[in-house]
């Protein structure tokens, strides 16, 4: 029963057939590049889907392919796939969102004049993640990554006629570039000490205790770090509320759904070195819930529809970061998850957005109001997504976070699930006023609002579907996903080290878990969709916490003074170094060479007797030395 | 103290003297008559030397028709040249360092050097008779081609002293 | 005190240096023309002296020394006919300005 999932490796490669055909014809087919972007990305997914239905039949052995690639000295690198239950999920997911968010761009982008563009990156976007999570070692992720933060930084940068779109998208491959820098590193010093960049080797010498302790730490910490700057966590968060700029379908594919995941990805599939160490894992649960609450507190007082949302999202990178940190067989299961439903509800969100920002022309939610009834279906399906998100019941939030909340709590860490709780409160709070400032009320736009083209609310109607019923692979009385995750080789190592978690413990978690979403919603009402209270009540007594919050606590301002700025200087001190010492130096030479022989040259004036002395003196030279070295002493000698 | 002692001293003297004062000299006509001396001197130097042919030859030669034509060409150019200093430039100094390590160098040479006497018997007054001999019996071909080495300095000497453009 | 060879070389030696440094020196370019012909001088006295006074006393010195009395004669002749037309077109006999060869 493997022969499907032997032809696994052909799903990154229809995306990149789709690039290659975009590439070349994309000047004649314009608005039928969607149509050969969308075609052989349904492909990709129907393989997917058959692959991961593959993985479902029991006794079915995680399946891996490698071809020798590269020899230096004793080692050789190989390049590769392999199948496992992780990957399958996210070969599923990815597909399937590439798929809803092209057919959505044909609408959101239609009539834009670089259209088939739009869709080249996007297949290169889809083959680039597929071919990462298939990977089998490190340095094919590694690749694959670049080339993941590569397609960000065109996708993002789309509009770069528009300067706050090139900055953004410098500063996306920046940031992220930091912390690829730690995984390079990482990676390296892996291969190094394990002698392979395999999965299965480096699982392997830690199993045998190979490494020391300390090397696992450092190593799982430097991964994580690769991870913190993809997936946005604090500090390297900055660059996904600018990433902003790009298309919505964009930001809905990349960072919401897909490549941010690709951090927790990679935390879920190297998670048996961090199973390890201890602290790295406490590492990644402190920074990821951290996150969480930072970013939510944030998301609260934003106006731009596109950046609550993407605060949103790095708030639940948070979560999962949190879930995977707190150990247990639980919180790795929560995380992968919630990973999932986070993937549909999001980028349902997202594209709803979009279509709301498409009808209205505008990005400030206080420009917005009362479209309810002039964009229902846009509105119904938001509506579900911020039933999603925040964690109501029996939406699939509801299930994922109540996962990731038992899987703390199962863990005893008190703190971290105080900490979970009110960044709960607060995700449901800020989702639903921007819920009721967009579609409540009265209009206070300049632009009427319309529904948007069936092309467009097609995959809004699906994702919704998804945002429902996704969480019932895994509730606490029927885990399958549970089962199914931790039947593979990898589960068996995270339930050696820490038993079968027993999944979902306290009912009474699940009840606190809605109550505290529910006051959001309740509190969002209050405030924003019946006025009763006022908005301004914070911004107006306390003034310093709305603008701590407004400004995002002022880290951009901070990095740009304490990193930006004395790095320009530093670059301009060592232009000024290059230009005047390195190439002073170069011109020197010429200078001194072209001067010697400019003053050899004036040996030669033309006149005879010049030339005369000169060969009497050389005469002269050639008697002595012929008269000193000539035989039986010569002239002098005796 | 011989007579032939007393001659080469005499005759050396007036050689040398006469070829210093003709680097001394500013007018270029009086360094003509000092080198026409050092000539005649030099001449007297070669029937010292039992080379009365050469001697003569000398006198002919080069105090007879060289000088003669130094004196022609100097008419011809400028003839009132006085002025021929020699500046204290650094090709000067340069040059008389060298010839003067030339100097100390062959001096050195000579004074190092054995001179063997001839071997007894071998030293006979050259006579002219065998002088011609020679000429026309072991050095004929150098001797025409001198003939002829003669006649193309003649004919090319005319050519390049002729004014341009005569066409006749 | 006897006149033997070295004596007549010395002469030969000084006249040469003296007619070599007038070579080397002079402005005028009949001047050197006139050195050069000293220098000559100096040769044949040098063939002459070994003529009588050296190893194998024989008369070629003295042939060859006809020989060179002849080039000289025919270089001379060359050298002015050569100066004249200089100096039919430079108008000057000075060899410092004849530097045409220059870089």
């Amino acid at each position: 029963m493997d022969t499907l999932m032997q032809y696994a490796w052909l799903i990154p490669l229809f995306p990149l057939l789709a690039f290659i055909v975009i590439v070349s014809f994309g000047r004649q087919l314009k608005e039928g590049a969607a149509a050969v972007g969308i075609l052989l990305t349904a492909v990709s997914f129907g393989l997917a889907a058959l692959t991961f239905w593959q993985r479902f039949q029991e006794g079915a052995s995680d399946y891996a392919f490698s071809l020798d690639w590269l020899q230096v000295g004793d080692i050789v690198i190989t390049m590769g796939f392999e199948v496992n239950q992780l990957n399958a999920m996210m070969l599923v997911i990815v597909t399937l969102v590439s798929l809803l968010v092209q057919i959505y761009s044909k609408g959101y982008m239609h009539g834009d004049e670089r259209f088939p563009v739009f869709y080249q990156y996007l297949a290169l976007f889809t083959f680039s993640m597929l071919g990462l999570v298939i990977s089998p070692n490190l340095l094919q992720v590694y690749i694959f990554w670049e080339l993941v933060g590569v397609c960000s930084f065109l996708l993002v940068g789309y509009y770069y006629f528009k300067p706050e779109a090139k900055a953004a998208a410098k500063k996306a491959f920046i940031v992220t570039r930091i912390g690829d820098l730690g995984l390079f590193i990482g990676i390296c010093l892996l291969f190094w000490w394990t002698g392979s960049f395999e999965f299965a080797q480096i699982f392997d010498s830690i199993a045998l205790g190979k490494l020391e302790p300390w090397m696992i730490t450092l190593a799982a910490i430097l991964i994580f770090v690769g991870a913190v700057g993809k997936s946005g966590q604090f500090p390297l968060h900055t660059w996904l509320p600018d990433a902003m700029e790009g298309p919505t379908p964009v930001s809905a594919l990349i960072h919401a759904a897909t490549m941010v995941a690709a951090g927790v990805y990679l935390v879920a599939v190297t998670y048996p070195l961090f199973v390890a160490s201890d602290i790295a894992l406490n590492v990644v649960a402190y920074v990821g819930g951290f996150t969480a609450i930072f970013a939510a507190s944030i998301g609260l007082t934003q106006r731009d529809i596109k950046r609550v949302l993407a605060y949103s999202t790095v708030s639940q990178l948070g979560y999962m970061m949190l879930a995977l940190g707190v150990a247990g067989a639980a919180g790795y299961v929560a995380g992968t998850f919630h990973l999932m439903t986070h993937a549909f509800f999001k980028a349902l969100l997202f594209l709803a957005a979009g279509s709301v920002i498409h009808a209205v022309h505008t990005q400030d939610v206080f420009e917005m109001g009362g479209l309810w009834k002039k964009m229902p279906v846009t509105a119904l399906t938001f509506l579900i997504g911020c039933l999603a998100i925040a964690g109501i019941f029996p939406f699939a939030g509801f299930w994922s976070k109540e996962a990731i909340l038992s899987a703390v709590y199962e863990a005893h860490r008190f703190d971290l699930l105080w900490l979970a709780i009110i960044a709960a409160f607060f995700t449901a709070f800020y989702m639903f006023r921007l819920f009721f400032l967009t579609f409540a009320g009265e209009p206070r736009g300049r632009h009427d609002g319309h529904e948007s083209p069936g092309v467009m609310t097609g995959p809004l109607l699906i994702l919704a579907v998804l945002a429902i019923g996704a969480g019932f692979v895994n509730t606490p009385y029927a885990p399958y996903l549970t089962e199914w995750l931790l039947s593979g080789e990898t589960g068996e190592v995270i339930t050696a080290a820490f038993g079968e978690g027993t999944g979902h413990a306290a009912a009474w978690l699940q009840v606190v878990a809605l109550l505290v979403s529910l006051l959001g919603i309740v509190l969002a009402y209050l405030m924003y969709g019946k006025r009763y209270i006022p908005a301004d009540a914070i911004p107006e007594t306390m003034p310093w916490l709305y603008q701590l919050s407004y400004r995002k606590y002022f880290i951009d301002e901070l990095y740009h003074h304490v990193i930006v700025r004395p790095l320009n200087w530093l670059g301009l001190l060592l232009d000024l170094f290059d230009r005047y010492v390195v190439d002073g130096l170069v011109a020197l030479t010429a200078s001194i060479t072209r001067g010697i022989g400019s003053l050899h040259a004036r040996a030669q004036n033309g006149q005879v007797q010049s030339y005369g002395a000169v060969v009497l003196f050389g005469l002269l030279l050639l008697v002595v030395a012929i008269s000193l070295t000539a035989q039986g002493g010569g002239f002098f000698g005796q | 103290m011989t007579g032939e002692f007393l001659a080469f001293f005499i005759l050396s003297l007036l050689t040398i003297g006469g070829a210093v004062f003709m680097i001394s000299f500013t007018r270029v006509v009086h360094m003509v008559i000092s080198l026409g001396i050092t000539f005649i001197s030099i001449a007297g130097l070669f029937i010292l030397l039992d080379a009365e042919f050469i001697g003569v030859a000398q006198v002919l030669v080069y105090s007879g028709a060289i000088s003669i034509l130094m004196l022609f060409g100097i008419m011809l150019t400028k003839h009132d040249a006085s002025d021929e200093g020699t500046g204290r430039s650094w090709k000067n100094i340069f040059s008389l360092v060298f010839v003067a390590g030339l100097f100390g160098l062959m001096f050195w040479g000579i004074q190092k050097t054995t001179w063997t006497a001839p071997p007894e018997g071998a030293a006979q007054a050259v006579s002219v008779k065998q002088l011609g001999v020679e000429i026309f019996t072991k050095y004929v071909i150098p001797f025409e081609l001198a003939s002829v080495l003669l006649l193309v300095a003649l004919v090319g000497a005319i050519i390049m002293a002729k004014k341009e453009g005569d066409s006749e | 005190m006897s006149v033997n060879i070295t004596s007549y070389l010395l002469v030969a030696l000084i006249l040469f240096c003296v007619g070599l440094y007038g070579a080397l020196t002079k402005r005028n370019a009949v001047v050197v023309l006139l050195s050069i012909e000293l220098m000559l001088n100096a040769v044949n006295i040098n063939l002459v002296a070994f003529a009588k006074y050296g190893l194998f006393p024989a008369v070629t010195g003295q042939i060859f020394t006809l020989f060179t009395m002849t080039v000289a004669a025919a270089e001379v002749a060359v050298g002015l006919a050569i100066l004249i037309a200089l100096y039919r077109n430079k108008v000057t006999v000075n060899v410092d300005e004849m530097d045409s060869m220059k870089r």
